[in-house]
Formats: C-alpha cells, structure tokens, sequence
C-alpha cells in the first residue's frame, strides 16, 4: 500500500516532470548549440536578448504566447469533449481573413466606440467557429474523423489566403502599379488591436489581456459550470451522456466552433494586432505550435498558459539567436520539438507506472 | 462466492446417475479431459469437469448462460489454462501454450464474434497468416472450392468479406479452420446470429465434417439443433457437467431439465439471496396496481439493424402500474434491441410505444426519462455511466442543471444530494466523490438504480439483467429495490436471461425468441420447464 502510494505521482510530480522534461531538452539544445560551432556565450545572450532584453523582445515574445495560448485553450476545450482539434492553423487563416475583409469594408473604420475593433474581430471568431464547427457538422453527419477534416481544411483555409492577396477582385490591394504586392491593403489604424502601453517601443496588445481572460474563463467554464460538465461527459462515454439527455451532436458541433473561434481570434489578434495588412502564409505554423501548446498542456488550463509563455519566449529568441549568433532558428523548433517528446515521453512513463 | 447459482445444488449425484462420462469414456476418444476445473479469483467457472471427444462425432455442449460453455471451449482452444485436471489429445497428454499452439496440434475453434479483415477478399482472409512469400491465390482459390463442394459451403472466393451476409463470413470462419485439417473442430455458439436456413446448411456442414472423421464441438441454446445433429450431448450447469446423453431426440426433457435446473430448485433458494428480499403479498401488489393508465404499452415494434436483420419483430406487450413483467429469453434474441428503443438510443423501424399516455416512439432520451421513464441498462459501464466521473456525477448526471445556478455547478448541493441517496441505497463506498469505475457491480448498479429510481413522476422501469455479475447480498438489494418503485404503482419490465430470476421476481413472463414474443406465462415454477424450452425454440 504504502510502497504504491510513493509511486503514485502528486501535484507537485505533475508539474515538476514538465519541468525537467524542459530542462532536458533546454540542455540537449545547448549541445547542438555548440556542435554547430558557434559560440555558447554568444548565442545564449542573443537568446535572452532577443526573448527579453528589452520591453520591445518581452512585447514581442508576449504577443507570440497570447497566440500560442488562445489556439491551445480552444484545444483543450474540444478535447474536453473527446475530440482532437488539429486545425488551429487554418481557423488563425479564417480568423485573419475576416479580419482584413472586415476592417477594409467602408465604414468601419469610422465606427464609435472600438466597434471599429470590435467587430472585425467578432468577424474573425465566426469565421474560424464556422471552419471549426464544420469539421464538427461533418463528424456528427458522416463520422469524418475530425483530426482528418481539421486538418484538411487548415490547408483549404491556407490556400483561400493566397486566393484573397493574389486577386485583385478579393483582397489585394489595389493595382496602382507593376509593382503592387500580393497582400491587402492595410487596416484602417482605428481597426488595430489598442497597444497596452501605448507606444510602439513595447507593442503588446490588448490580446494578452483578452487571453488571460478568456483563460480564466474557461479554467471555471470547465471545472465549475454545467457545460464543462456536459462536455466532460460527451469526452467520456457518448452513449451514455445520450441517455443523460445531453444532445450530444450538438456538443459536438459547438465544442470545435468554441475551439475554432478561439484559433479566430487568434488570427485577428496577428493580423489587428501585428501584421496590419493580410499576405500569403500569415498564420506561418502559429496554429500547429499552438495545437503542441494544447496537448502539452494535458487538459489544464494552467498548462497552456506556461506553455503558451514558453513557446512564446523561445520562438522570439531563436530568431535574434540567427541573426546575431549565426544559430539557425530551425535549432529552436528542435528544442521544441525535444520538449514534446520529453514530456510525452514523461507522461506515458508516469501513466504506466502505477499500473 | 458464486453469483446467482449453486453449483453443489446443480448437480445432484442422481442427476448424472450411469451416464456421467466415466474413465473408460476417453478410450479411443481424439480429444478427453479429466477433472478438470477453472477458477477466476474466486469464481468456479468449471469445477470437476470430465468430457470425452470421439472423432465421426457432433458432440453438443448445451448450457444456460454463464454455465461455463466458453470457458470450456477456450480452454481447449489454448486460451484459458486449467487450475486443476488434465486433457489429453490423441491419448497423449495435452497443455497447449495458446491458440496457435492448439491450432498447430489439429484443434480449431469458430468464435461467437469473426475474426475476418471485412476490407479482404474471402481467399485473401483464407491466407492471411498462413502464407509466406509467394501468394498463391489460385491455389487456395482452388482448394477451397474442394472444401466448399466437401461441405456443402457455398462461397465466391473473390467476393470482399464486407458485403457477405453474416451466415456467409461464418462460413469463411468454417473454411478457414478447415483448411487446417482439424482433428477436432469447435463452433462456440455458432448460429446465435443466423437465419434458419441458414441454420440448417451449417447443421447439414457440421454432420458433413464429423462424417470425415473429425470430432465436432458444437455450443449451443436450441434444441431443434441438437436432434438434428447431434450424436451425443452434455449438460453444463453452473462448470459442471451435470448429465451426457447419446440419444438426444428422445432425452430433450431431461436435457433442457438438467439445464435450467428443474428437480434440485424451488423458487427463491434458486437465486440465494432472494429470498432475503419478501416477495409482495399478492394483495397490497393489487392495491398497487393502480386501474388508471398502462405503465408501458409497447405496441408491434420493429427493428432492423444496420444489415437489415430484423431484429425485433412486431412485439407487443403492456405493463401495469405496481407489476412486474419478465422478459425470458437467451440473449441475442432481441433484448438488447429493445432496450435500447425504451432507452431512446434506437428507434423502431415500425410500431410505436407509450408510458402512461404520453407517446415515446420518436422521443429523444431526455423527453423520455421526463415522460417518467427509468432505464438499468444491460451494459451499465456503455449506457449508464462513465466509468471515469464520481460517484456523485454519476448518481446526479441527468440533473445536474437543477445543482445549477447560471451555469455553474453547486458542489455542495451536488454532494449533499449524492449523499443522501447513497445513504437511503445504501451504497458502500469511501465516500461520493470517488471513481465510479472503481466500485464494486453491486455499488454501481445500486448508484444507477439510485439515479433512475429517483426521478420524479417515475411511471415505468425498465431493469435489464440488473444483476449480472453482482454478488449474493447486492441481489437482493437490488431485487428489493425494484420491489419497493413497484409498490410506488411504477411498473417494471425485467429482461434477464436466467429463468430461475424472472420466475422469482415477475408477475408473469413473457418469452422472447428470435425478436418476437413468443408466448406469455404465469410466474409459476409449475410452467418452468415450458418456459425453458420455448427459450430454447419450442413451439409453445
């Protein structure tokens, strides 16, 4: 008895194996830093300036997290429900879509009271709901696995972008000369997310506090409220939440439109809140890391914000370590990489041994 | 100890008399086993078991369910290893490491449930796993066709196993072991899922194998099977072999007796524990029975399932308030079906259903549990709970918006109502907030009748095999239970496959046979040996 309660892994063991898990890979990352040749000293200090040296790299690094965290909110959320939402990429693509088409509708722009924000990013969480919940729709109507459908429609939703910027009759911006881009116009400055600070030397936007928010939220959502409960249900046994009298289809369906809203709003935030003006591959992998974020975070809410804050960090360090140490950031996305394993690997270690 | 059944009782020294299968039975037999016994924990799924095996043979092994007859089959097939005795093969002796091992010594077995890739073609299932190499398909082609014809299995052997009928992919299990030459070939319940012609062309195969010398195995409930081919049948009650006769035609009376058990029970010592709950005197059951609307009026309900088998077919029945109506049958006759229909998670292909005047046939579940209706499912872990919630969610997961105040969940309420009624139901467990999963089946089911026993307005229960795999003292719990929403004027359906229940708990019984209801009886011991053989396809 004893001698398998020891074994049986705490709190405390929780949190701590993530931990070490990143630990690890942190240091099997240094390794490769120093087999590349170049120099530790210089690359860790490129590292820490680039992820926060300076208000600039932590509003940058914050901006990326809040991305990271809304995706993987939504995961969880879907995965509450039993179901694996891998689309988090083409939900941002939707979401950024909207957005832009929103914002540049006439008249926005002139809209009062942050309606002017408001809206297109309301835009932006429909659009990524309803790319969501379709994969949803077609799971309860022909049993499409919805990792498959998700995903499918994450590269739909990808190439849709490129159709937007490259005709002039959708998105891109008007044909002045030879010389025009594939992109949109830029949104009217009064469509952008509102910075913090107010300032463009620390240009964090309100989209860290609507996350934190929203985090909140759906931390009470899924512990306290009768949806959670529902969607815990549906998760566990369907057929028997059936019978319970919970409309299981429709939990369905609405559980991947909260978690595709969620990757909209995501992509507004990127484009409102950074990008400003919609080109070909915008939501750029954010969707996948986000989605690395969601199952790293093993169902809890708590786990996607340190994730999302990790992620966050090490994406805007790995790109000043390239180009002040001479790093390939592509070594970042290794350490990511390490770190999921690890962690997976920590987590079926730590699954089994009770047993 | 054991659950529902009394193994010393079952098998009285006059019951097996000159014709239990002595030593000298397993002269010259392909396949014997002496003494045999299998214990899980501490359940005696066979206890002393001795059976002989002659090639040229159908021998049918006939049981109730739960008897032992799998376990018996698997343990000859490798799957199981005994915990007492011995089997010899041949005359020599015989411990097969497991099913490959078995099937290497010559001894092939066909499941309840196929083993076929439905996506393969019928010779490319005939190979798989027994070729190397090359893939030579004429040549299996070519020698199942010889199988076929030896058989009389009729198969195309390039038709894709997903569009064959269910009789048709049994006879690719059929072919399949029979490509191996089998000395002795065992079919555990093999026409549990077929249709009577299709019955037929498998006795008529059967008769065909044993003729080539093989010594044929053959499980089974019905007993029109057994005089048909059988050479000699055994009698499994409760793991043991409680008789063996070689002239099946004319001992049927005393086989299906020895089955359910007939001359060693009376009412109520059947299902030890019963007898702790009193049965209703038949006077405050009639005051219960209220003279206002039926509980439940099931009104010519079919169902056909995904392949298009009916399997209900135009079944009509009526319970009353403050009565108890049995559903006797061998499972896989159309039970399952209906509950799913009274739980809403089917609908009827044709008829239509009540609870008191409210019309439920195309109700979602949670019209129908408002309508008054409670449901203990067959499967409780697939229909009425999840495994991994508490013991509280599970009790409350139909009403936890009324523990709601916008939105959230009042735990305390949650708890406070969760343990009353664990309480009054008297479930024993740590406390409500433990994992359901890990309770005893007793404790489960009491939380399920908790939950379903307790909704307001409730007119109608439906309990099937409600206490399945539950211990001595949780059956009566559960039967008293069941007795007391009775007196409340709820009427209760009871679907169980052991006979010796319904006619302790019912009121009157109801057979079910292939889909339909066959026949309605008294809950009388006197009619029990006619129940039993309509369970088994008696004409009544």
């Amino acid at each position: 008895m004893t001698a398998r309660s020891l074994k049986m892994p705490g709190a405390h063991m929780s949190a701590l194996i993530p931990l070490l898990a990143v630990l690890a890979a942190f240091a099997v990352g240094l390794l490769l830093i120093v087999a590349t040749g170049a120099s530790l000293g210089q690359a860790l200090s490129a590292f820490s300036q680039g992820a926060f040296g300076s208000s600039y790299a932590i509003s940058v690094s914050l901006n990326r997290a809040t991305v990271y965290a809304l995706v993987g909110i939504g995961f969880v959320l879907s995965a509450r429900a039993g179901l694996t939402n891998v689309g988090g990429e083409g939900q941002i693509a939707m979401g950024g879509i909207a957005a832009t088409a929103v914002a540049l509708q006439p008249g926005i722009a002139d809209l009062p009271l942050g309606l002017a924000v408001i809206i297109p990013v309301l835009a932006a969480c429909l659009a990524g709901g309803l790319w969501g919940g379709l994969a949803g729709f077609l799971k309860v109507r022909a049993g499409t696995n919805e990792v498959i459908s998700t995903l499918l429609l994450s590269f739909i939703a990808i190439w849709l972008v490129y159709w937007c910027v490259q005709s002039v009759d959708l998105l891109r911006q008007p044909m002045s000369s030879g010389t025009t881009l594939p992109e949109s116009s830029t949104v009217p400055e009064s469509t952008m997310l509102p910075l913090l600070t107010g300032s463009y030397a620390s240009p964090v936007t309100v989209g860290v506090v609507i996350a934190v928010v929203l985090a909140l939220v759906a931390a009470v959502v899924l512990s306290r409220s009768t949806f959670g409960f529902d969607l815990r249900f549906v998760g566990l046994n369907p057929v028997a939440a059936a019978r319970a009298g919970i409309p299981v289809e429709r939990m369905t369906i609405l559980a991947l439109f909260l978690a595709g809203a969620l990757g909209g709003l995501a992509g507004a935030a990127m484009l409102l809140g950074e990008q400003h003006s919609l080109k070909t591959g915008f939501s750029s992998g954010y969707g996948f890391d986000g989605l690395v974020v969601g199952l790293l975070a093993r169902g809890r809410i708590s786990g996607v914000i340190a994730g999302a804050l990790l992620f966050g960090f090490l994406r805007s360090g790995g790109i000043t370590m390239e180009m002040a140490a001479g790093v390939p950031t592509a070594l970042v996305q290794v350490v990511q990489g390490l770190i999921v394993v690890a962690i997976a690997g920590a987590a079926y270690w730590m699954d089994r041994r009770p047993g | 100890m054991t659950v529902g059944i009394a193994p010393e009782a079952a098998a009285p020294a006059g019951m097996t008399g000159g014709r239990a299968p002595e030593g000298d039975m397993s002269v010259g037999a392909r396949f014997a086993m002496q003494g045999v016994g299998k214990r899980f924990g501490s359940f005696d799924a066979l206890a002393d078991v001795s059976i002989a095996f002659h090639g040229g043979e159908v021998h049918c092994l006939l049981g109730e369910n739960g008897a032992g007859k799998s376990t018996l089959c698997n343990m000859i097939f490798g799957v199981h290893r005994p915990s007492a005795g011995s089997m010899q093969l041949e005359g020599a002796a015989y411990a097969p490491d497991g099913p490959r091992d078995a099937l290497e010594q010559g001894i092939a077995m066909v499941h309840q449930h196929f083993s076929l890739v439905n996506e393969l073609t019928v010779v490319d299932n005939l190979l798989l796993g027994r070729t190397l190499g090359r893939v030579d398909r004429t040549a299996y082609a070519a020698r199942m066709a010889e199988l076929s014809e030896l058989y009389g299995l009729a198969l195309e052997p390039y038709r894709t196993v997903g569009d064959l009928s269910i009789g048709e992919r049994q006879r690719v299990e059929i072919v399949k072991c029979l490509m191996l030459e089998p000395t002795l070939l065992i079919l555990d319940e093999p026409t549990a899922v077929l249709l009577p012609d299709e019955i037929k062309a498998l006795m008529e195969t059967c008769s065909r194998v044993a003729a080539q010398g093989t010594a044929v195995v053959l499980v089974t409930h019905k007993l029109a099977e057994i005089k048909q081919v059988a050479h000699r049948v055994s009698v499994l009650r409760a793991g043991r072999i409680v008789t063996t006769s070689d002239n099946a035609a004319d001992d049927i009376d005393r086989l299906v007796g020895a089955m359910i058990g007939r001359d060693a029970l009376a009412e109520g010592e059947a299902i030890p524990g019963l007898s702790a709950a009193p049965r209703q005197s038949a006077k405050s059951r009639a005051a219960a029975q209220a003279t206002g609307d039926l509980a439940l009026m099931v009104d010519g309900v079919s169902f056909a399932d995904a392949t298009g088998a009916k399997r209900l077919d135009n079944v009509t029945l009526t319970v009353r308030p403050g009565e108890i109506v049995g559903i006797a049958g061998v499972e896989g006759n159309g039970q399952s079906e209906l509950g799913a229909i009274l739980a809403g998670l089917a609908r009827p292909s044709a008829g239509r259903w009540f609870a008191g005047n409210s019309e439920l046939t195309q109700a979602s579940p949670k019209q129908i549990t408002a309508a008054g209706v409670g449901i203990v499912p067959e499967d409780r872990h697939l229909v009425a709970a999840a495994d991994d919630m508490t013991l509280a969610e599970t009790i409350l997961n139909n009403r936890m918006r009324l523990h709601a105040r916008f939105g959230l969940i009042d735990r305390r309420s949650v708890t406070r109502e969760a343990e009353g009624l664990i309480d009054r139901f008297d479930i024993r467990t740590a406390g409500s907030d433990v994992r359901f999963g890990s309770l005893s089946g007793g404790n489960q089911q009491k939380a399920v009748l908790a939950r379903e026993l307790t909704m307001p307005g409730l007119r109608f229960l439906l309990a099937a095999q409600p206490t399945r795999g539950l211990d001595v003292g949780a059956v009566a719990a559960v039967y008293g239970l069941i007795r007391d929403a009775c007196t409340q004027g709820a009427g209760v359906l009871l679907i169980s496959s052991e006979l010796d229940e319904i006619l302790a708990v019912a009121d009157r019984v109801l057979v079910i046979y292939r889909g339909g209801i066959v026949n309605e009886r008294p809950a009388d011991p006197a009619h029990k040996e006619a129940i039993g053989a309509m369970m088994a396809g008696q004409k009544p």
